[in-house]
């Protein structure tokens, strides 16, 4: 062949590219992965199919606004039947398949999350999220990869009892399911509650289901507690408990943390047993879905839902679970981005690094303002009040930051 | 029964593979498991690992439900007894300050010995009721066992509901910090059970328990003693599913009481009788079926249909009902087991062309 200029400039362009290909590639991966497992089938799968969804919405914000640095980013979720064992064989597939382009993770038990913890050294650790707000995950010396999206039970136990203390109550109950999720703030809450000089009156254990609320609610009442906290409980247990005790003609005022605090629950419960959830208190790290007006990033959920789920629930509400599972995935982003737009590959330790760099992050509305990760946890939270003829939970504090 | 298959001489017959294709199907799998931690990638390797841990307890249920014909639903206890054995055996050989390259082989063997102790407690129902009745007491038994594991009082030792860290194994100064280098153990270990146990009931003690489930007065009748013999087998069944918990643990970072519950019992004995009851391949196929099933549907299903979540949505529970279906299909098509239609397809193969099945 003959060479010209023409030829010459694109034989080096073509050697240039095939000689420079490897390290463009490995600098700019196509696409990063970010990996989920999700209870699709068994006790939780109500939860999990409720929560599937928003993957899907973030996917195409995330990538509306331009991916990671430019790089597009892409979901692969997985169904762990809420088995740990299931959810860790569904990691390794994850990283088994997607390699380096896989940069974090989104767990769906406390179980899976200490099960991998461990695991998570070398090729094999990824920044990873989850459903859980178990205080034991909270601890960046141990878990440098994995993070809250919000805060632990115990701050949630602190915010409560704060606000009960502003209230001017002097005497509490703990009532809790007999799991883990249900002692994890007990020892601490006992603990801030003396610090704070509020008695705690009872401390009583419940099953997880189908607990016998007779025996509770008699309990209850001899204790004389003005306030009673439930922990551990998600859609059973907590609402008979009110309701048992609101037969037996009990003042006391109900609070729950972030699992009970759910509007379609207390709202099936109004529909199906009447109006005895009115005044139950609880905190919430995050505004619910309909109190946008200060929230751009809710607005824009709300936008992409309304054409995307169009005709389904989803349309209008997003559940507290959901936003829950969003901000764990804006917090991987914003890692992310910290990362590769500060110059240095997304590897695990740089994400860990950014992740605990996070502060006066401006989320766009999940909390009330700027927030800062600190323990790799974001401790903010406030009590909101459950209304029955509104069927809304509104705020009843400020916004707390523990 | 397998025919078209001469022997010409006794010890021909009396081999444990007496037939080639025995031969080549366990060198092929020795080979496999030799060759795995040098080519599999690390989701293959929990897989197969995970297998190799549920095969040995199924090869324990299969003991006492395949051989001696005793239903239980509890095995998952035992499991969860080996498991927990580790950790605390561990801690008391630290306060004693032994050193660590020997802890797994005074570990191991006392992780067993543990759950053959609880097995014969929990085996003593099975001296007086049988059938459903003993499935129920079993259960009962395990139910018990993760309550005491859970209790506050024991926490200290046991983690309570929180569960417990667990050590890695280290062997005469090899530490087995990584899932392949356990996966190496637990494949020796899984191919020495299986052949202990395969070897058992070519013994008196083997035949004793086999008496005992055709009939156990019968049995009685011809002089085996009952009590022993059924408290024996609960003993080595329980301590296989000891080991498997040891294994459990060693392989893990972390126990929870959770991962014990009636749900792995239920799998246990599912796997045994997908897999073929009193037949020492019927853990393997059942494993093959119960453990590695889900993961080729999850796989393949990935592969086709992708991991956007809005498809997911859709087939996990598709991947549900095809592994439901599959093990119905099993059931009918053969009630005995996978083994069994091995067995045909071997048959078949060693007549052919002359006859099928």
């Amino acid at each position: 062949m003959k060479q010209t200029r023409r030829t010459f400039i694109a034989t080096g362009a073509a050697a240039t590219a095939a000689l420079g290909m490897p390290t463009i590639l490995r600098a700019q991966p196509s696409e990063y992965v970010i990996g989920a497992s999700l209870p699709l089938t068994g006790p939780f799968a109500t939860a999990g199919q409720l929560v599937a969804p928003a993957f899907t919405l973030a996917e195409k914000l995330i990538n509306d606004e331009g991916g990671i640095g430019g790089t597009p980013i892409r979901f692969v979720t997985e169904d762990s039947g809420y088995i740990p064992q299931n959810a860790l064989a569904n990691y390794q597939r994850a990283l088994a398949t997607e390699g380096d382009a896989l940069v974090a993770y989104f767990g769906d038990s406390t179980g899976f999350m200490k099960l991998v913890a461990p695991e998570l050294t070398g090729d094999q650790a990824r920044l990873m999220g989850s459903t859980s707000f178990a205080s034991e995950l909270a601890n960046p010396a141990t878990n440098p990869y994995q993070y809250l999206a919000g805060p632990s039970y115990q701050d949630q136990f602190d915010i409560l009892l704060q606000n009960i203390k502003d209230a001017g109550g002097s005497n509490v109950a703990f009532i809790f399911s007999n799991t883990e999720f249900g002692r994890d703030p007990i020892e601490h809450g006992k603990m801030r509650a003396e610090e704070l000089g509020i008695e705690v009156v009872l401390e009583e254990s419940t099953k997880p289901q189908g607990a016998d609320i007779p025996t509770h609610v008699t309990k209850l009442a001899q204790s004389g507690a003005e306030y009673a906290i439930l922990q551990g409980y998600v859609t059973g247990v907590w609402p008979q408990l009110i309701g048992g005790a609101r037969q037996f003609g009990l003042p006391t005022q109900f609070m729950g943390t972030f699992w009970g605090m759910e509007k379609l629950i207390a709202d099936r419960v109004t529909a199906e047993a009447g109006p005895f959830l009115d005044g139950y208190q609880g905190v919430m790290p995050y505004r619910y879905f309909y109190d946008r007006e200060d929230a751009p990033r809710y607005q824009l959920f709300a936008e992409a839902a309304k054409e995307m789920f169009a005709g389904t629930p989803l349309e209008n509400y997003m559940s507290t679970w959901t936003l829950q599972t969003m901000c764990a995935l804006e917090i991987a982003i914003k890692a992310l981005r910290d990362t590769v737009e500060g110059g240095n590959e997304p590897t695990p330790d740089n994400l860990a690094a950014a992740l605990s760099e996070i502060t006066d992050w401006d989320t766009g509305g999940f909390f009330g303002g700027p927030v800062t990760m600190a323990d790799n946890k974001i401790g903010t939270g406030r009590v909101y009040q459950y209304s029955t003829e509104s069927g809304l939970f509104t705020p009843t504090s400020d916004w707390f930051t523990v | 029964m397998i025919t078209g298959d001469l022997k010409a001489t006794y010890a021909a017959d009396e081999r444990v593979l007496n037939n080639s294709y025995k031969q080549t199907f366990v060198l092929a799998m020795a080979a496999l498991c030799a060759l795995m931690p040098f080519i599999a990638n690390d989701y293959i390797i929990l897989v197969a690992s995970q297998m190799g841990i549920m095969l040995i307890a199924v090869v324990g249920v299969n003991v006492v439900i395949g051989y001696t014909g005793l239903l239980s639903l509890g095995h998952a206890a035992f499991m969860a007894i080996g498991a927990y054995s580790i950790p605390i055996l561990h801690r008391l050989m630290e306060s004693i300050g032994l050193p660590d390259g020997i802890m797994p082989f005074l570990a191991i063997p006392g992780a067993i010995a543990i759950s053959a102790i609880i097995g014969i407690i929990v085996g003593l129902p099975s001296l007086r009721v049988k059938g459903l009745y003993l499935a129920v007491a079993t259960l009962s038994a395990n139910f018990i066992i993760i309550f005491l594991i859970e209790l506050e009082a024991f926490a200290p030792w046991t983690g309570g509901l929180v569960g417990l860290n667990t050590p890695d194994p280290n062997i005469l100064g090899w530490q087995l910090d990584t899932q392949r280098e356990m996966f190496a153990l637990i494949a020796a270990l899984a191919f020495i059970t299986i052949l202990a146990i395969q070897n058992l009931f070519r013994t008196r003690v083997g035949r004793a328990f086999i008496a005992i489930r055709e009939r156990d007065y019968s049995a009685e009748i011809l002089g085996i003693s009952l009590f022993r013999y059924k408290l024996m087998s609960f003993a080595i069944s329980a301590a296989c599913c000891g080991l498997a918990g040891a294994l459990f643990a060693y392989f893990y970072a972390r126990i929870l009481p959770e991962q014990f519950e009636l749900a792995l019992s239920l799998q246990l004995v599912a796997a045994l009788i997908v897999g073929g009851m009193g037949r020492t391949m019927g853990p393997v196929f059942g494993v093959m079926v119960i453990v590695m099933v889900p993961e080729v549907l999850k796989f393949t299903f990935g592969m086709v249909a992708g991991g956007a979540a809005e498809v997911v949505q859709l087939r996990a529970p598709v991947q549900e009902i095809i592994f439901g279906l599959l093990i119905i299909f099993f059931l009918m098509f053969e009630p005995l087991g996978i083994n069994q239609l091995v067995d045909r397809g071997i048959r078949a193969l060693n007549r052919w062309p002359f006859a099928r099945g």
